[in-house]
């Protein structure tokens, strides 16, 4: 569908996506989550220009025709290994060569559609899914080493895939989850990864999204913690072409806990989207947002944190807080705190700031001997080191560091343009 | 060491200095003296290099080399070292992290050995001792959360492992209990040598009382308008400023606030 025109975008994805979804030939397995994200497709709008929830991300780079193939290259030889428990999904397939799983956890190949999905990104990857990876945690298991899913794609012309992970944690377990997003050329990513959570489960994800360049990633992560659970959520994320994330986490039963800590970078022209939506629907439940962003050169980030607090949700406690830097002026960040409260107990905070590097500390570095450029790498990685510094999984933080340090690197100042 | 020649300087725009002559030599102490308002933290400040504050005329020469287009790294690599008036914080960089980047960059370019990682840590640590500061603060962040007389020795904990050529300590003294007073002072006698000069910029005799300077200049009206030996000083605590700016104090508190 190359050469289509960028006025109809909305319609021709559409009418492409129901393409490929009718035409999937899913395994049994899958057949009744196609049939219902089938549905939501067909009712659904692909955005607009005039989309509020994408006011900030056009979708003009799918005129280069990604959904018209799918993904087939070849998955790089030297995969990151984070764990020695993994899975490896290459465009949307498991590899099952590479599959290894800690006792406690079983592999599934089925996925259900789900309320909380929203966009027709998700709806189409349901309907239209090769395979589906399930991990169920058994009850009271403790599984002490990470599980690393490793999602790859891989093409050499504008093609995507379709991945779909669901993680259910059975009541009083505990699981360490590592999803990595690995992309190799312009391949677009459409990734669905729900997670639910019983009474007295506690897990650690992580979402690493470090693929930058040419690929392009639409996502959502969907929380669900129907017990009376706790997430620590750690997401690490560099712009590319177009990375878009949607994350949204419902607080279903009194005395959860969600933590979720961000970074993300936009160098070069790269673009990063955010979109956080937390639904406090009972009381007496916690939410702890911390993100931290970064733009530069001509990047673009942004992130809209909607707290929505119901009317029964008493004894609410909601933070959000997101401070950005921005490294010259050809980038933009766009950063919105959204409160939508129903009830008059709660306690919520939020903070949204986008700065520069301070002159002072610049200066101060460098009456000591640093140069103007050093200075400013680090005065960036400081702005994120504490959250770097706190993840809390070694294997994790020995891959972040190198990858921060080598987002944060001097880049060549783009044209035009003072530093 | 340090030659300044008939310096005029301006802040943001606002001239400051308005012709200013010094001449530090190695192994002389200098204490440059004023009412609020009368250049001296300016006169740091433009020495180190911070922005927005321009030589506009007459010159300053450190080893023979001009100041005026140099940046605050060069400068601090040929040896220049400034004690900040309101050291800076910065979250999220290690105070050790920092040191390192900073020893690394002067003793480069100074042609000095370089230290590895133990022996800056041992150093470190040696120097944190000697202005009484808990070795915890090198993991810190960069003064971050340090109280008033914490960031102070920071500063000179900096300048023992710096060794610089020339140190210009500015209103070091400010905020001090005399605890802290007496150990800062103990830390820059320490540094005292026949190849280092020291500037201490202070509004009050009582730094002096420790650290005995060679030389007392008076500055007012963006000029040195009096010079002496440190009897000079006593006799400024005695007879206040006015005795030379023939005002009440002459001067006004815009300086400090720019500074």
């Amino acid at each position: 569908m190359s050469g289509e025109n960028a006025l109809n975008l909305p319609e021709d994805l559409k009418a492409r996506a129901l393409q490929n979804a009718r035409q999937a030939t899913p395994a049994e397995a899958l057949a009744p989550l196609r049939a219902d994200a089938l549905a939501a497709l067909e009712a659904a709008a692909f955005p607009g220009r005039k989309t509020e929830a994408w006011k900030y991300t056009s979708l003009y780079a799918l005129t280069d025709g990604h959904l018209a193939a799918r993904a087939e290259g070849a998955a790089p030889a030297d995969l990151p290994v984070l764990s020695e428990y993994r899975l490896v999904i290459v465009n949307g397939r498991l590899d099952e060569t590479h599959t290894a799983l800690p006792e406690g956890v079983t592999l599934g190949r089925a996925a259900r559609h789900l309320d909380g999905l929203t966009t027709p990104f998700a709806f189409y990857n349901g309907a239209a899914l090769d395979d589906a990876v399930t991990l169920e945690v058994a009850a009271n298991a403790d599984v002490a080493a990470p599980v690393q899913v490793l999602h790859v794609a891989a093409g050499d012309a504008p093609s995507h895939c379709n991945v779909r992970l669901e993680v259910n944690l059975g009541s009083g377990s505990r699981l360490t989850l590592i999803e990595q997003y690995l992309a190799r050329g312009p391949v677009l990513t459409n990734a669905v990864t729900a997670i639910r959570a019983a009474d007295n489960a506690h897990l650690t994800h992580y979402r690493l999204q470090a693929d930058g360049g040419d690929s392009l990633h639409i996502g959502t992560l969907l929380l669900q913690q129907t017990g009376v659970s706790r997430i620590d959520s750690y997401q690490l994320m560099a712009g590319n072409r177009l990375r878009r994330n949607d994350v949204r986490a419902f607080l279903d039963k009194s005395g959860a806990e969600l933590n979720m800590h961000g970074v993300f970078v936009a160098r070069e022209r790269s673009h990063i989207d955010n979109q956080l939506c937390v639904e406090h629907r009972v009381p007496d439940c916690t939410s702890n947002q911390v993100y931290r962003g970064l733009a530069g050169e001509k990047g673009r980030a942004v992130l809209n944190g909607r707290i929505h607090i119901h009317p029964g949700a008493k004894g609410t406690l909601a933070e959000l807080s997101n401070k950005n830097l921005l490294l010259n002026a050809g980038a933009e960040i766009d950063t919105k705190p959204e409160l939508e409260i129903y009830n008059d107990d709660v306690k919520c905070a939020h903070g949204a700031t986008v700065g520069q590097l301070d002159a002072m500390q610049q200066f101060y570095l460098q009456s000591r001997g640093i140069s103007a450029a050093e200075a400013k790498r680090m005065l960036s990685l400081g702005f994120v080191n504490e959250l770097i510094m706190g993840l809390p999984d070694q294997a994790v933080a020995d891959w972040a560091q190198p990858w921060i340090a080598a987002e944060l690197g001097e880049r060549p100042v783009a044209d035009g343009e003072a530093a | 060491m340090l030659e300044i020649r008939d310096l005029h300087a301006s802040v943001a725009g606002q001239p400051i200095l308005k012709g200013l002559n010094l001449t530090v030599k190695p192994g002389e102490v200098h204490a440059i003296m004023g009412p609020n308002g009368s250049g001296k933290s300016t006169l740091a400040n433009v020495l180190a290099g911070r922005d927005n504050y321009e030589i506009t005329g007459g010159e300053a020469l450190f080893d023979g080399k001009s100041l005026a287009d140099m940046e605050p790294e060069d400068r601090a690599r040929l040896g220049l070292f400034l004690a900040f008036q309101y050291p800076v914080e910065i979250p999220g960089v290690s105070n050790m992290e920092f040191l390192k980047a900073a020893l690394e960059a002067t003793r480069a370019a100074q042609g000095k050995e370089e230290w590895d990682s133990v022996t800056l840590l041992r150093k470190a640590r040696e120097a944190c001792k000697q202005v009484d500061l808990d070795a915890q603060f090198l993991k810190r962040g960069v003064n971050e959360g340090f109280s008033g007389g914490e960031k102070k020795r920071n500063e000179i904990m900096q300048m023992m492992l710096m060794e610089p050529k020339l140190a210009l300590l500015d209103e070091t003294d400010s905020g001090l209990d005399i605890d802290a007073l007496q150990t800062v002072a103990k830390g820059v006698n320490s540094l005292r040598s026949p190849e280092r000069g020291i500037v201490l910029v202070t509004h009050y005799q009582r730094l002096l009382d420790y650290i005995v300077p060679d030389y007392v200049h008076v500055l007012s009206g963006g000029k040195i308008i009096k010079s002496g030996g440190k009897e000079l000083a006593l006799e400024l605590e005695q007879h206040g400023y006015g005795w030379l700016t023939g005002g009440q104090n002459g001067g006004n508190d815009k300086e400090d606030q720019t500074a």
